[in-house]
């Protein structure tokens, strides 16, 4: 009985002391400043996960609600470094099926296991379904080898894929220069998706996910990126692609830009300028775009618009009342203005000249004299009126001002007056222009060209109102300036006429500074812009060739301006004008 | 032994019968501790099973959101301008020109397509389900608010 007692008694010991040993240990993880950490631990460890979770990227859609940017699946490959058995079939399978380099695949999946500081190894991220597929299979027959017991030679265990969502572009280049691109990291670059990344990219959230299924909460709502409807039209934006690349190649140009607007209300129906980049394999564009070539001409670049410009000078003059429709110019050939001499495009002398016959022939000599008319102060302060030398806001990565030298800069000089007049010496982008003939095209005012038309946050719709810019010229005088454009088109039966279509618009060729030359004759920037029908303008077009052969606007830019009109209307649904006069009669 | 003992003894239990009433009560203050426990069990259980699904439900929904975009790009890439436009001239159509087309009026018609999304409404009241009472209350609440319902309902305690 004895002997008994004291085995009792070292077996209480022994249990007495394990039981203080607990107590003592969870006071001391309670209490010691380390047994945060181990606590902390624990929690990370045993009680659940952080896992960041995002939100699907907006989806972008033309004004038809077509998609032009929306989100697929794709897959990020990694190697879970704590389970791999043997590098050498996983490297195999990935030489295999992702084409990856052996060694480095191998490099990779033999990277040490260590719980702190390597634990995962990203192997590729955008890897695309049907690969992922192939993948996949090997993974599902190896994994099915195994329950059959044949264990085998090579094992994949630790080869994981995790599916996510990566921008797609369905229509691939069609208005590449609108949209931009988002790259692997999501982040949006150029057009629509850097104006609109941060509305676009909706949020990411760390969400803890216990692993206590009782403690399950609430998961937060995480919103969607906002959707975008675009004012694009798809057919409108292929149409004007495909004709801008034929007139390139025709004209052997180096670029081309096209928007097309409506004058009421600002918005773009199509904007499309040279190269172009199929947004899906965006990883081409160092390659597409060289050096300093804009991603969008039509926003990006600015350029000496040449005579088109003259429009503007005219519209100035009407409206100050410094001249009307038939005031009278005799013209010599040339002008002297701020000390040099200028000519017109052929050097010829025309004589007695209405203001039409002015615009009809394009004659630099009477605009600038018609500059100094108006004086500096008025010609500049209506030049920065139609918004030449400002961003016209429009939301588009990357816009350009362009430069309007003004009385007072350090680079203006009295010559640039009468340069200015007729589009040389003066640098604008080519959304500038449509801007600022919104202003004559729509009875005076000037809208905000805008490229979104609808906003989709949050299951509500936000429409884009039209914004107005200004007004730089009254009513009288943008209807005057219409009647004097048609008037001119037509009796220079201009290339950019449109048969059953009264059209109104101007040509321009601009040369070119090159090099130590300076401006020489056979380098220009051709471009038209016209608007139509001209007693109701639902459309304006704009179209600028760089260095084409041959170099005149009315050669290249016009024929092309035309072709756009043709298609346009019809698509646009609108009738020729006696159809639409008989309907509008009905 | 006085009368009053004698009393006592005639109507005190004998040992066996002491013993049993113990082992009674014992047994009742187990069956009643088992019966709490089951239930509580059962209730976890539930909600565990609950709380499993929920978590499968929502990866499994994040799981159709993501299929769902997928198949919107999917079928944005067979119906892209490009290709239903090649599509159009192999069956052959041709585009036609502003002179060759025959327009008419027709009232209240506007060309101007719907913009359909992928979004729907979610404020529906249909979504915003809300979990019985059960699930969000401690038991003592449960109780708590059982017995002020029934005390309304009786009249033995006066409504807010």
């Amino acid at each position: 009985m004895m002997e008994s007692s004291w085995r009792y008694k070292i077996l209480a010991a022994i249990f007495g002391l394990m039981g203080v040993a607990i107590v003592i240990q969870t006071i001391r993880l309670q209490v010691i400043p380390e047994g945060q950490a181990v606590r902390q631990e624990g929690d990370d460890r045993f009680q659940g996960v952080w896992l960041e979770i995002d939100s699907p990227r907006g989806q972008i859609f033309d004004r038809g609600g077509y998609l032009l940017a929306g989100n697929k699946i794709v897959y990020e490959v990694g190697i879970e470094l704590q389970y791999v058995r043997d590098a050498g079939s996983i490297a195999q399978v990935l030489n295999t099926v992702l084409e990856m380099n052996y060694a480095e695949a191998l490099g990779l999946a033999s990277l040490p296991f260590d719980e702190k500081d390597s634990v995962y190894a990203v192997v590729e991220r955008g890897v695309s379904a049907e690969k992922a597929a192939i993948l996949q299979s090997f993974i599902d027959k190896w994994a099915e080898d195994i329950r059959n017991g044949d264990v085998g030679d090579g094992s994949l265990a630790g080869l994981v894929l995790f599916p996510y969502l990566h921008r797609t572009y369905p229509e691939r280049d069609v208005a590449s220069s609108v949209l931009g691109f988002v790259n692997l990291e999501k982040k949006g670059y150029f057009g629509i998706e850097e104006h609109y990344d941060r509305m676009l990219i909706g949020a990411a959230k760390e969400v803890w996910i216990p692993f206590n299924p009782n403690n399950v909460t609430e998961m937060p709502d995480i919103p969607s990126g906002a959707s975008l409807v675009l004012t694009i039209d798809r057919e409108i934006q292929l149409m004007v692609e495909q004709l801008l690349d034929e007139a390139v190649e025709q004209y052997e140009a180096k670029s081309a830009t096209i928007i097309v607007m409506n004058p009421e209300n600002g918005e773009i129906y199509a904007m499309a300028s040279t190269p172009r980049i199929d947004l899906n394999e965006f990883w081409t564009f160092p390659e597409i775009y060289p050096e300093d070539t804009p991603f969008n001409r039509a926003v990006s670049q600015s350029f000496e618009p040449g005579s088109a410009f003259k429009v503007f000078t005219m519209s100035a003059a009407l409206d100050s009342g410094t001249v009307t429709p038939e005031t009278i110019f005799f013209d010599t050939g040339s002008i002297e203005v701020g000390g040099i001499t200028i000519a017109n495009w052929n050097g010829d002398a025309w004589g007695e000249q209405d203001m039409i016959g002015c615009l009809q022939h394009s004659l630099n000599v009477c605009l600038a004299w018609v500059g100094t008319e108006l004086g500096a102060d008025k010609f500049y302060e209506y030049m920065d009126a139609f918004g030449f030398g400002h961003f016209t806001n429009i939301d588009l990565a990357w816009e350009a001002t362009g430069r309007l030298k003004e009385p007072g800069d350090g680079d203006w000089y009295p010559a640039d007056l009468g340069t200015n007049t007729f589009g040389q010496g003066i640098s604008v982008t080519p959304i500038q222009m449509v801007a600022a003939a919104s202003a004559i095209a729509n009875d005076g005012k000037m809208v905000v060209p805008h490229v979104v038309r609808i906003t989709i946050d949050e299951n509500y719709q936000y429409q884009t109102h039209t914004q107005t810019a200004g007004q730089p010229i009254t009513t009288e005088t943008a209807r005057t300036l219409n009647e004097m454009l048609a008037i001119s088109l037509e009796e220079e039966a201009s290339r950019a006429l449109v048969p059953g279509y009264r059209l109104a618009g101007k040509t321009g060729t601009a040369e070119i500074p090159h090099g130590d030359e300076g401006y020489t004759k056979e380098i220009t920037n051709a471009s038209f812009i016209g608007w139509g029908p001209v007693d109701d303008p639902k459309f304006i077009v704009y179209v600028w060739i760089e260095e084409p052969t041959p170099i005149w606007g009315s050669l290249t830019a016009a024929p092309v301006f035309s072709k756009v009109v043709e298609r346009l209307v019809v698509l646009l649904n609108i009738p020729p004008d006696v159809v639409r006069n008989q309907l509008n009669g009905q | 032994m006085d009368r009053g003992q004698r009393i006592f003894q005639a109507y005190k239990n004998t040992p066996w019968r002491q013993q049993l009433q113990v082992i009674g009560l014992f047994s009742a203050l187990v069956i009643f501790i088992a019966i709490v426990a089951g239930v509580y069990l059962n209730v976890t259980a539930r909600a565990a099973t609950f709380g499993r699904e929920i978590q499968s439900i929502r990866y499994e929904s994040r799981e159709v959101e993501r299929e769902i975009e997928d198949m919107e790009a999917q079928l944005a890439y067979l119906t892209s301008v490009r290709y239903m436009k090649r599509r159009a001239e192999e069956l052959g159509f041709i585009p036609v020109g502003p002179i060759t087309t025959t327009y008419l009026s027709v009232p209240d018609y506007s060309r101007e397509p719907s913009i359909e999304t992928s979004y729907v409404d979610e404020t529906d009241e249909d979504t915003n389900i809300q979990l019985p009472l059960e699930y969000t209350m401690s038991l003592f609440d449960w109780i708590r608010e059982m017995i002020y319902e029934i005390g309304l309902q009786t009249g033995a305690v006066e409504g807010p």
